[in-house]
C-alpha cells in the first residue's frame, strides 16, 4: 500500500495529545471522548504499523517518530483502547516492530525491556500492578495461563453484573434500588469498546432490557448507537426483544436501521421478491413494527423515501412487502399483546383501514370483488368530501392504499379477467396511479393512460407471482401464463 | 506410542527451562525449536483427547516426570503454546534475538504460507479480555463471591477434577500438592478461594470446569462419576481446612458469617467444627457489669467479640432448616449446661439464644 509518511506524522501529534488528555480514561467525559474516536484511532494504528513494518529497531523508529514510545505507552494503559475491536492487535504489532534484535546501546536495551514489560502488562502479569503477581503465580502453579484465568474472570464479572441488574424488579411502591442510575450509565459506557466481544452478549441483552423506572434514558447514547452499529453490520446477534427495546429507547438507531435497510434493498436487483422479503425479515424491522411507535417512525421514513424518489416503483414494492411482513408478524402475536389498529393508523378512517388490512387469503375469492367495491366506495367518499380533503390528506390516504398493494394487484387481476363490473375497480386503480386528477376525469385518465407503465406492470406481475406461490392460488394455466409474461418483461426491462 | 510418551515426558522439563535463567543461551533457532515442540504437544493433545485410555497413559507419564510441585495433567498439553509462549515472554533472561523471534511468532500475523505458532488471535483475545476485566471492575458486593476469587476457585477445581478423573480416589500424593499450591497465596486469599471452591461444589456446578474440555464424560455415567468426584474433592478441601486448628480458626475469623453459614449448610463436617469453634470463643467471653456487655477476656487473642459472635449465630439461624435446628439445639444445650438462666448477663449462651430467637 502506497504510504504517504507525512500523513501519519501529522496525525501523530493529534493522537499523542488525545492520549495525554485521556489518561487512563477514568472520568466519564474522557471515556465518552475515547469512545467517539475509537474507530479512527484503530485506523491510525494500522497505518502506523504499515509504516513501522520496514523499520528496524527502536532507534530508527524514534528518528522517524520521536514520541512513539510515549504514544504507545499511554495507549497501553487505556483499557478502552485495548478493549476495542482490533486495536490491541495493532498496538502489539507496533510494539513488536520497535523491538531490536541486536541492541547497539543501553537506550535500545532499555527500550527492549520496556516493550517486554508493556506486553506483559497487556497479556499476563504486569510489573506495575501489585496484585497480579500473586494471582499469576497461583495460576501457573496449577498449570494454567492468564488466558484461562481471564476467560473465567470476564465470564464471572458478566454473570455478576447481569445478576445485579436483573434482581432489580421495578416495584411501583418500593423505590429502594440496589443499582443506581449513574452506575448503570457507567457500566453502559464501559461496554462500548467491548460490544463485539462474544462474552458480553448476556450483559448487552440485560442492559437493553433494563428499565430503572426513571423516565429519562439511563443508558449512554454512545452505547446504544454502538450496539445498533454492530447489529446492523451483523457483528453481533441479539434476541429480538433486545433489539426492539434498543429501537424503542433510541430513535436515531431506529432511523439508522430503517435507512440501512432501504440502502441494502436498493442495491439488490429486484428480481426476486423472496430475496427482498428475506432481507426485510432479517432486519427485524417488521417484527419490531408491532410496536406502534416503531411502526410510525418506519412508516414516516418510507413515506419520505417514496416522495424523494417521486414514487419509484422499487420503493413502492419495498413498502408493500414490508407491510405484508408486518401484518404477518402482527398476526403471530399473542392476542393480549396486540395493539389496536388505531394505534398504527391514528389519522385514518378506521373502517377503511380494517378493510385494507383484511388479507385476501382470509376471504373467499368470490367475495373479493365486493370487498374491493367497498374499499373503492369508501375511498371515493373520503376523497370527494371537499370539506375534509386537503392535499396532504389526499396524499396520506393514497399512501395508505399504496401500502396494501395486495388488494390493488387483485383489482388489476379482476379487471384483466373482465368478469365483473369494472367501474369500481377502474376508479380504484386510477386513484392509485394518478391520485391528483379531477375526480370526474379519473376514469377517462385510466383508459387513455399512455405513459410508460411497464415498470409498474412488471412490479404488479412479480407481486402476483409471489402471491400465487405463497398462498397457493391460481391454477396451472394462469401460473404458466404469468411466468411467460414475466419472462417477456425481464427481457424488456 | 512409546516415542510419543517419551517426548511428552519432556514437557515439564521444557517448561521449567523456559522459566529459568538458562534461556540466556538460546538463539532464534533454539526458540523456534521450543515453539515447535509446543505445537507438537498441542497436536498430541488434540489427537488423543477423545481416546481415554491413551489420554490416561499420557497423563500418567507426565506425572511420573515431575517428582515435586503440582503435576501437569493431560490438558496442559493442549495449552502448551500459550504456556510456553507466555512463560518465555515473562522471562527477562531471554536474549534479544530470541525474544524478537518470540514476539514475531506470538503476536504478528503469520506471513502467508508459513506455519503458524500459537494463534496470535488467541493472545489478542486475551489482551481484550484483560482490558474488559479492568473496564467492568466492580466495587465489592457484600455477600457475593468476588469474580476474581471465583475465577481462581474455578481453576483450582478444574485442576482437582482433572486429577480426580484420571487417578480416581485414593491418590496419596494429592494433598501434598494442594497444600503447596494453597500456601502460595497469602492466607486471606487462600481461604477465600477455598471457600469459593466449596461453594461452587455445593451448588453442584458440574459443568463449570476450567474449560480444558477434558470432561468428555458423556451420559449418565459421566455425571454420576463427576458428582462422586466432586464429593471427593470437597472432602479434600475440607480436610485441608479442618486438619489444622489454627488454620481453621483463621479461616472462620476472616470470612463473613453469611458465607460460612452457607457453607455450613452444605457440609456437615464444617458445621460441626464451626459450631465447636464458636462455642470455644463464646466461652472465653465474660460479662462486664460496668459496661453492661460481654467482652473478650483477652484482647490479643484472635477471637470474636460478642457482636461478631451474635452475628455469626444469626447467620447460622438464617440458613437451612436443618442448620437452624442444629444451631438452636447446640445453644440450648450450652445454656442448660451453664445453669439454664433466664436472665441476661449471667450466661453468654442464654443471651445469645435470646438474641437469635428474636
Amino acid at each position: 500500500m502506497a504510504q504517504d509518511t507525512t500523513v501519519p506524522k501529522l496525525n501523530f501529534e493529534y493522537w499523542l495529545d488525545k492520549a495525554v488528555e485521556w489518561g487512563q480514561a477514568t472520568t466519564l467525559e474522557s471515556q465518552k471522548d475515547v469512545c467517539l474516536h475509537l474507530p479512527q484511532l484503530q485506523e491510525f494504528l494500522h497505518q502506523l504499523y504499515e509504516t513501522l513494518k520496514d523499520v528496524q529497531g527502536s532507534v530508527a523508529a524514534i528518528q522517524q517518530f520521536p514520541l512513539i514510545g510515549q504514544l504507545l505507552g499511554r495507549l497501553c494503559w487505556n483499557p478502552f483502547v485495548i478493549g476495542y475491536d482490533e486495536s490491541q492487535k495493532a498496538l502489539m504489532w507496533c510494539l513488536c516492530c520497535l523491538y531490536s534484535s541486536e541492541p547497539q546501546n543501553p537506550v535500545e536495551v532499555k527500550a527492549n525491556s520496556w516493550i517486554c514489560s508493556l506486553l506483559c502488562h497487556l497479556l499476563s502479569s504486569s510489573e506495575w500492578e501489585s496484585n497480579e503477581a500473586e494471582t499469576n503465580l497461583f495460576i501457573s502453579t496449577l498449570g494454567y495461563t492468564s488466558a484461562d484465568y481471564y476467560g473465567h474472570l470476564v465470564k464471572n464479572m458478566i454473570f455478576s453484573l447481569v445478576a445485579e441488574l436483573r434482581e432489580n424488579p421495578f416495584n411501583g411502591l418500593n423505590i429502594q434500588r440496589s443499582v443506581s442510575a449513574s452506575r448503570v450509565n457507567a457500566v453502559s459506557i464501559c461496554c462500548v469498546p467491548l460490544i463485539t466481544l462474544p462474552d458480553l452478549t448476556p450483559l448487552l441483552e440485560t442492559l437493553l432490557l433494563y428499565h430503572g423506572g426513571s423516565p429519562k434514558e439511563i443508558l449512554c447514547p454512545e452505547f446504544l448507537e454502538a450496539v445498533n452499529e454492530a447489529f446492523l453490520k451483523k457483528k453481533i446477534s441479539l434476541p429480538d426483544s433486545a433489539v426492539c427495546s434498543l429501537w424503542l429507547r433510541h430513535s436515531p438507531s431506529l432511523e439508522k436501521a430503517t435507512l440501512h435497510l432501504l440502502d441494502q434493498l436498493v442495491s439488490i436487483q429486484l428480481n426476486s421478491l423472496e430475496e427482498v422479503a428475506c432481507v426485510i425479515k432479517d432486519s427485524l424491522l417488521p417484527q419490531a413494527a408491532s410496536h406502534p411507535a416503531i411502526f410510525r417512525v418506519v412508516n414516516e421514513i418510507f413515506k419520505n423515501a417514496l416522495l424523494e424518489t417521486d414514487g419509484a416503483s422499487e420503493v413502492m414494492t419495498i413498502i408493500q412487502v414490508f407491510t405484508q411482513l408486518f401484518l404477518e408478524a402482527r398476526q403471530n402475536q399473542n392476542e393480549q399483546h396486540k395493539f389496536p389498529l388505531k394505534a398504527y393508523f391514528p389519522c385514518h378512517h378506521q373502517p377503511l383501514v380494517r378493510a385494507l388490512l383484511r388479507r385476501p387469503s382470509e376471504l373467499p375469492t368470490t367475495s373479493w370483488s365486493q370487498h374491493l367495491k367497498n374499499i373503492s366506495d369508501m375511498l371515493k367518499a373520503l376523497v370527494e368530501d371537499t370539506n375534509v380533503s386537503s392535499l396532504t390528506d389526499l396524499f396520506e390516504t393514497w399512501y395508505l392504499v399504496t401500502c396494501f398493494g395486495e388488494w390493488l394487484d387483485i383489482a388489476a387481476e379482476q379487471l384483466l379477467k373482465a368478469t365483473v363490473q369494472p367501474d369500481a375497480l377502474l376508479w380504484l386503480l386510477a386513484f392509485y396511479y394518478c391520485p391528483q386528477n379531477e375526480n370526474q376525469q379519473r376514469t377517462q385518465a385510466m383508459i387513455t393512460e399512455t405513459t410508460d407503465t411497464s415498470k409498474e406492470v412488471y412490479s404488479l406481475l412479480l407481486r402476483t407471482a409471489y402471491r400465487f406461490k405463497h398462498h397457493g392460488e391460481g391454477n396451472q394455466r394462469t401460473v404458466k401464463l404469468l411466468n411467460e409474461l414475466l419472462q417477456k418483461f425481464t427481457l424488456k426491462v | 506410542m512409546a516415542a510419543v510418551l517419551g517426548r511428552v515426558a519432556e514437557l515439564p522439563a521444557l517448561l521449567a527451562l523456559s522459566r529459568s535463567a538458562l534461556v540466556r543461551h538460546w538463539d532464534a533457532p533454539a526458540l523456534d525449536r521450543a515453539l515447535e515442540w509446543a505445537r507438537y504437544f498441542q497436536h498430541v493433545h488434540d489427537r488423543f483427547r477423545a481416546r481415554p485410555q491413551l489420554r490416561e497413559a499420557l497423563g500418567r507419564r507426565l506425572r511420573r516426570a515431575q517428582p515435586c510441585s503440582p503435576p501437569l495433567g493431560f490438558s496442559a498439553l493442549g495449552r502448551c503454546p500459550e504456556l510456553l509462549g507466555l512463560a518465555l515472554l515473562e522471562n527477562r533472561a531471554l536474549p534479544p534475538a530470541a525474544c524478537r523471534r518470540l514476539l514475531r511468532r506470538l503476536l504478528l500475523p503469520p506471513p502467508p504460507g508459513a506455519g503458524a505458532g500459537p494463534e496470535p488471535r488467541g493472545l489478542a483475545l486475551l489482551a481484550r479480555r484483560k482490558a474488559a476485566a479492568r473496564l467492568l471492575a466492580l466495587p465489592r458486593r457484600p455477600g457475593g463471591t468476588e469474580p476474581r476469587v471465583r475465577a481462581e476457585a474455578q481453576l483450582l477445581l478444574g485442576r482437582l477434577r482433572e486429577e480426580e478423573a484420571q487417578e480416581g480416589a485414593g491418590a496419596a500424593g494429592r494433598p501434598r500438592w494442594l497444600c503447596g499450591v494453597l500456601e502460595r497465596l497469602p492466607p486471606p486469599r487462600a481461604f477465600a478461594v477455598v471457600a469459593a471452591a466449596l461453594a461452587l461444589l455445593g451448588q453442584g456446578s458440574g459443568a463449570e470446569g476450567a474449560g480444558d474440555g477434558d470432561r468428555d464424560g458423556s451420559g449418565q455415567d459421566g455425571n454420576r462419576a463427576s458428582a462422586a468426584g466432586d464429593g471427593c474433592i470437597a472432602g479434600l478441601l475440607l480436610s485441608w481446612l479442618l486438619g489444622n486448628r489454627e488454620r481453621f480458626s483463621a479461616f472462620c475469623l476472616c470470612l463473613p458469617g453469611s458465607l460460612l453459614a452457607s457453607l455450613a449448610g452444605h457440609y456437615s463436617q464444617l458445621s460441626r467444627s464451626y459450631l465447636d469453634l464458636l462455642t470455644g470463643w463464646g466461652s472465653h467471653l465474660h460479662y462486664d457489669p460496668l459496661q453492661g456487655r460481654w467482652v473478650k477476656s483477652c484482647l490479643e487473642k484472635a477471637e470474636l467479640s460478642w457482636e461478631e459472635l451474635r452475628e455469626r449465630f444469626s447467620c447460622l439461624c438464617q440458613g437451612s432448616a436443618l442448620l437452624r435446628e442444629q444451631t438452636q439445639a447446640a445453644l440450648k444445650l450450652l445454656k442448660t449446661r451453664d445453669g439454664d438462666f433466664k436472665v441476661r448477663g449471667l450466661s453468654v449462651w442464654t443471651d445469645l439464644l435470646m438474641e437469635v430467637e428474636e
